[in-house]
This record gives structure tokens, sequence and C-alpha cells, in this order.
């Protein structure tokens, strides 16, 4: 929860697990082999100091250089959104304080495409919204992106080697 | 920013808040299922947030929730988590079948029982005008209903409090997580009326 982390170790998953209001964003340069994921909060900062993905505004620049850091080439990242429900049904937030519709996983998927047409980087898949809580999990060499629904099976969302969940699945 | 936001002070006075909310809420479980309850930890535990998330359980579980939020002086949500055989269990000592809109409605029930007793036996103590909000029950993966409640209620803040407590009811082998998770304004609030605030 608030943390990112990049990989380009070949079969590594970098995994969000229980993703519900909160967004899980995931770029990826194929190419070179490349993947990061952040685990996004909040919309937006207003604290001088905070885990360094809580916050979607602040997020997507470090996630960048995380993978940059790994070799990633910036114009070739691309990003995959997952999570971002309205959990808590018709009330819109936990503490159901009748403040209108506070529907937190909306703006958090809001702010963080905002964030990233910022940044010029195409979202190439999401599974989000709804009401459900998702698992994903994020793989740099062979580039994919699994999610999984609550009370679902995994599914492979994004990938350059296709079928390559599917077959993993079936050997265990 | 380390885990490490209060006093061991505080938490003390914040771990007697936990005993007596749950210990009331642990009375009103047995009177509303006519059978003894046990309470197990009370704790209060600052935590960072990914941890807190860990601390509340397997994330990837599937479980049954229902939630009360809190307002009036202070804001916080009060979380029921039952795993899902301890739901059936509990629906069942309540007449009524699991994951259907009655058993449902009763876990909200629950809540409302559970959550207005704890809530007026701290409002007593810190002299606070607590107000319960309607309940709401989602079945969901552990990790995302915790972290989703957490986003609303930490907020800026990078450490949650979290007074919790298992309760078990005896001779079912059936047990509910309570939790009270405050607003970090809420902590603040709770503090000073313990006379606990720096």
């Amino acid at each position: 929860m608030g943390e990112l982390a990049a990989s380009a170790t070949p079969d590594e998953e970098l995994v969000s697990i229980g993703l519900g209001s909160c967004v899980g964003v995931a770029l990826l340069d194929a190419v070179n082999g490349v993947a990061g994921l952040a685990h996004v909060m909040l919309p937006e900062a207003n604290a001088a100091y905070s885990a360094p993905a809580k916050f979607a505004d602040r997020a997507i620049p470090t996630l960048i250089a995380a993978t940059e850091r790994l070799g990633a080439v910036r114009d070739r990242l691309e990003a995959v959104l997952i999570g971002g429900a309205q959990m808590f049904g018709k009330t819109g937030t936990a503490r159901a304080n009748g403040a209108g519709t506070l529907d937190l996983g909306a703006r958090n998927e809001a702010a963080v495409r905002e964030a990233l047409a910022r940044e010029q980087i195409s979202i190439r898949a999401a599974a989000t919204g709804g009401s459900r809580g998702r698992t994903v999990r994020v793989c740099a060499v062979p580039a994919l992106v699994g999610v999984k629904e609550a009370g679902g099976v995994e599914v492979e969302l994004w990938g350059t080697a296709p079928g390559a969940l599917a077959a993993e699945g079936e050997a265990a | 920013m380390p885990p490490r936001h209060y006093t061991e002070l505080q938490l003390d006075a914040l771990q007697e808040l936990a005993s007596i909310g749950s210990g009331t809420a642990a009375t009103a479980l047995a009177q509303l299922l006519g059978r003894p309850v046990d309470i197990t930890v009370p704790r209060a535990r600052a935590l960072g947030l990914a941890d807190a998330v860990d601390a509340a359980g397997a994330p990837e579980e599937q479980v049954a929730s229902a939630l009360m939020g809190v307002g009036g002086d202070l804001e916080a949500v009060v979380l029921l988590l039952f795993p899902s055989a301890d739901e059936a269990t509990i629906c069942g000592l309540l007449g009524v079948e699991a994951d259907t809109d009655v058993g449902d409605s009763a876990l909200g029930e629950i809540a409302n029982i559970l959550g207005a007793s704890a809530l007026g036996a701290l409002a007593k103590m810190t002299e606070l005008a607590l107000e319960p909000r309607p309940p709401a029950v989602i079945h969901d993966m552990l990790g995302a209903i915790v972290a989703s409640v957490l986003a609303e209620t930490a907020g800026d803040v990078d450490v949650a409090l979290m007074l919790d407590a298992e309760l078990s009811i005896a001779g079912a082998p059936c047990s509910v997580s309570f939790m009270l998770l405050p607003t970090a304004g809420a902590v603040d609030e709770l503090l000073a009326r313990l006379g606990l605030d720096r």
C-alpha cells in the first residue's frame, strides 16, 4: 500500500494483493524487459511526506524513474491499470458520512489517467471500476500482466507472450 | 516514516479503550447469540499502512465484512470481519442463511449492535458524542476491504491506528475480528480527551 517496485529479472513477479479502491499502475518496456508496479491509494498529495506511491500525482513520475534505472526506455513505456473499485456500494464511502458520493476508486483512477497523460504514456489495458477487489501480478520477462478478481480466476490482461499465463496455470 | 508516532503511554491508554470497546462488544454479541463470547488480545497498534493490512489477516482471503461509519465528535470506521466459514456459522446461530440478503442484513445488524455498544462505552469514557451511521455489508478479499477503509481513514498520514480484538463464540468454532479504525484527526481528539495530548 503506497509502495512501488520495479523489476528486470526474468520470471520475477511484482504483486499487489487486494486492490480495492486503490489503483495498481503497471508500466512495462517489453523490448528491454523492464516492468514496474505502483500501489496508489489517493488521488493527490497535500502532505510533505508520504510513502512513494501513495498519491497518484507523485507515484507516476517516481515509477517512471524506477523503471528507467533498470534500463527502460521512457518513450516505450506502456501502462496497464488495475483496481479503482467502488467497494462500499451505494454509501460510496466506508464512513458513510453523507458528504455526497465520494467514490474514491473512480477518483484514484481519474488521477492516475491524468498523471499518465501528462507524461504521455499510453494505457494499453485496464481492469478498473466495478465493486470487486482485485489482485495483480506483473512480470517483466516475459512481459505480462495478470489480474484476478475476488472470488474469480486469474486472467491475462495484457502480455507480449499470449497464453504464457494459461500454460503456467496448467503446469501448476 | 517509522510507524512510531505515539508514545508508550498513549498506546497504553488507547489499549485500554480497545479493551473496553471490545469487551462491551463481546457482551452485546453474547446477548445476541445467547452464548458466551471470549475476547482474545484486545490491542491498540500503530502500524504502517501496508503492515496494518497484513495485521488484519491473509490479504487474499475471501471474507464477509460489516462496516459502520462513525461521526459526531470524531470520524472513524467500525469494521467486523468474518472468515467465510465463520460467516456461515454465525448466520446459522441466528437462523439465517449466509451470503443471502437476509444473511447480509443479519451481519449488518451485528455491526449495528456491536458498534453501537462499543461506541457507547467509549463515549462515556471520553465524553465525546459518537454517532453510528448505517452499516454496509460486503464480501470481498480481506486486503481490498481493509486497504480501502484505511485509504479513507488514514488520508495523508502513513500510520494507521488499529484498536482490535478477536471475539470467539463458545461452543462454535467461530470468531469475528472487531476493529475500530479512527481517522488520524480522531486519534488526536481521543488522546486529548484522555489528557494525553502533548
